[in-house]
C-alpha cells in the first residue's frame, strides 16, 4: 500500500498546480488545453473517491431490474440488449428502467459535472 | 503573418482589379475547424474591415467551403442575416488552406459575453424572435435553389429517417454499450414522427455561439458549414437544446428568451410550427450531440485527433445524458 498523500490527494495537488500555477506561466491555445486538464485532474480526483461506491450502487440496480447476476459490465450489456429490441415495456418497467437510468446518470454527474442534474426540465 | 496578408492582399487585388494592402490581422476566433481572422483592406484609399474563415486543410470541411459560400449568399438575398462574402477561395496554395472572406460584422458571439450583454440591454426575446424571422426566410426559399454541393436525404429518404439512421450508426460505433443513450434511440424510434410535408434548406447550427449581437439585436448568423436539405423544425429545435444556454436554463431558447416571441415571430414570418417534430428534434439532437462528444473521445484514443480537449469529452458524455433522460421522462416517472 502506498504512503499518503492518496491518489485522490495528489489528482487534487495536480489541479491546484494547473489552475494556480501553469494556467498563469502559459500563454495562448495551451492555456485552454491546461484549463481542460486541470478540470480532468478534478474530475478524476472525484472519481478515485467515489466510483467504487457508484459501480458497486449501478451493478445493484441493474441485477434488481434485470432479475439476474453478473458483473458491471455484462449487466450493462444486458440491458443494452433488451433495449435494442423494440417491444415495448409495460409502464411499470418503462417507470423502472427510466428511473434506473437516472439514477445511474446522476451518480456519473457526481463526478464528472457536479450540479448539471440540478436542472430536470430538459 | 505577412504571408498571410500578401496572399490576402494579392488575392483580393485580382477579385477587386485594383492593388490592396492588408494590415491589421486580428486573430477573433480559432475553433478546432477552422480560425476566423480579421484585418483591414484597403483600396483605392478605401479601407474596408473583412473576415477571412480559413480551413486549415480542404480535408476537414463538412460541406465544400464553395457551397457555404452560396448558400450564406443565397440566403443573404431572401434577407437572412447573414455577414456579405466577397468570394471564396478554394485553392490551399493562396494562404494555406481554402478560405472565404466575408464582411467584419462587430458584436458579441462568446456565449457567457452575448449572455451578459443580452441581461444589460434586455433584449433576448427581440434577437430570439430575430433568429426565427430569419429562419422563416430560410426555409421559405425554394430548395431547388440550393447549391448542388449542400448535403440531402437519399432519393425517397425523408431527414426524420435520415437522422435516425445517422444516430443508429454512431450508436453502433460506441466504445462500450451507454444503455442511455440507447434509451434515447428506443424513445425516437417509438415516437417517430411522419415525415415532413416540405423539405427545406436548413442550416441545423444556429444557436447562442453561433450569433453575432449587439444592444440594438441580431447583426448575423454565422458557421454555415453544417448546412442541408431537411426539416426545418429541426432548425428551430436545435437552439432550444440546453447545452446552448450555458446554465441560463429557465430561458429556453439559447438562455436568452422564452418560446413564445420566438415561436410566435416564426409564424408570424409565414413558417409553419409543429410541435410534436420540435419535440423530438430536440431529444434527436441532444442524443447526437451525446454521441459526438463520445465520437471525440474515441478519435483521441484512436489517433485521429490526439488532444486533451478531445479526450476531455468522454467525460461530458453524462451531461447529455442526463439532459436526454430528462426530455424523456416516460408518463408516471419523475425525476426527483
Amino acid at each position: 500500500m502506498q504512503y499518503r498523500p492518496t491518489a485522490a490527494e495528489l489528482l487534487a495537488d495536480i489541479a491546484d498546480l494547473l489552475d494556480d500555477e501553469v494556467l498563469e506561466a502559459v500563454g495562448g491555445p495551451l492555456q485552454h488545453k491546461v484549463r481542460v486538464a486541470g478540470n480532468l485532474a478534478r474530475i478524476l480526483e472525484r472519481e478515485v473517491r467515489l466510483a467504487p461506491g457508484a459501480d458497486a450502487a449501478e451493478a445493484e440496480r441493474l441485477r434488481a431490474l434485470l432479475g439476474r447476476d453478473g458483473t458491471l459490465a455484462e449487466l450493462r450489456a444486458a440491458l443494452a440488449i433488451r433495449l435494442g429490441d423494440p417491444t415495448p415495456f409495460d409502464a411499470d418497467t418503462e417507470r423502472a428502467v427510466h428511473a434506473a437510468l437516472v439514477a445511474t446518470t446522476r451518480a456519473d454527474l457526481a463526478i464528472a459535472k457536479p450540479g448539471h442534474d440540478d436542472w430536470s426540465r430538459g | 503573418m505577412s504571408t498571410l496578408a500578401d496572399g490576402l492582399a494579392r488575392w483580393l487585388g485580382e477579385r477587386w482589379g485594383t492593388t490592396v494592402t492588408v494590415a491589421g490581422l486580428d486573430q477573433s476566433s480559432a475553433g478546432a475547424r477552422r480560425t476566423n481572422i480579421g484585418f483591414d483592406a484597403t483600396a483605392d484609399g478605401v479601407t474596408r474591415r473583412l473576415a477571412a474563415t480559413i480551413l486549415p486543410t480542404a480535408d476537414i470541411q463538412l460541406i465544400d467551403l464553395g457551397a457555404e459560400a452560396d448558400v450564406r449568399t443565397l440566403a443573404q438575398a431572401n434577407g437572412v442575416i447573414t455577414p456579405f462574402i466577397h468570394g471564396a477561395c478554394l485553392d490551399p496554395s493562396v494562404i494555406g488552406g481554402p478560405f472565404f472572406v466575408s464582411d467584419f460584422v462587430t458584436g458579441e458571439s462568446v456565449p457567457r459575453r452575448v449572455l451578459r450583454l443580452v441581461e444589460q440591454a434586455g433584449n433576448g426575446e427581440r434577437i430570439a424572435a430575430q433568429i426565427a424571422d430569419a429562419l422563416a426566410r430560410l426555409h421559405a426559399v425554394d430548395p431547388a435553389l440550393a447549391p448542388a454541393g449542400l448535403p440531402r436525404p437519399a432519393d425517397g429518404v425523408g431527414p426524420i429517417s435520415t437522422a435516425l439512421g445517422g444516430v443508429r450508426d454512431s450508436i453502433g460505433l460506441l466504445l462500450q454499450p451507454e444503455p442511455a443513450l440507447l434509451y434515447g434511440l428506443r424513445w425516437l424510434e417509438a415516437n417517430r414522427p411522419d415525415e415532413p410535408a416540405r423539405r427545406t434548406i436548413v442550416h441545423s447550427d444556429v444557436r447562442t455561439g453561433n450569433v453575432i449581437v449587439a444592444p440594438d439585436g441580431l447583426r448575423a448568423i454565422l458557421d454555415w458549414e453544417t448546412a442541408k436539405i431537411g426539416d426545418p423544425m429541426e432548425d428551430l429545435a436545435w437552439p432550444c437544446l440546453r447545452m446552448w444556454r450555458f446554465r441560463n436554463d429557465h430561458l429556453l431558447v439559447g438562455g436568452i428568451s422564452r418560446i413564445e416571441p420566438y415561436r410566435d415571430a416564426y409564424l408570424a414570418a409565414g413558417g409553419a410550427w409543429d410541435q410534436d417534430r420540435f419535440e423530438w428534434w430536440r431529444v434527436l439532437g441532444t442524443l447526437r450531440w451525446g454521441l459526438g462528444l463520445a465520437n471525440q473521445a474515441a478519435q483521441h484514443l484512436d489517433g485521429r485527433f490526439r488532444t486533451i480537449v478531445m479526450a476531455a469529452s468522454g467525460r461530458r458524455v453524462s451531461e447529455l445524458t442526463w439532459d436526454l433522460l430528462c426530455l424523456i421522462t416516460p408518463p408516471g416517472g419523475r425525476i426527483d
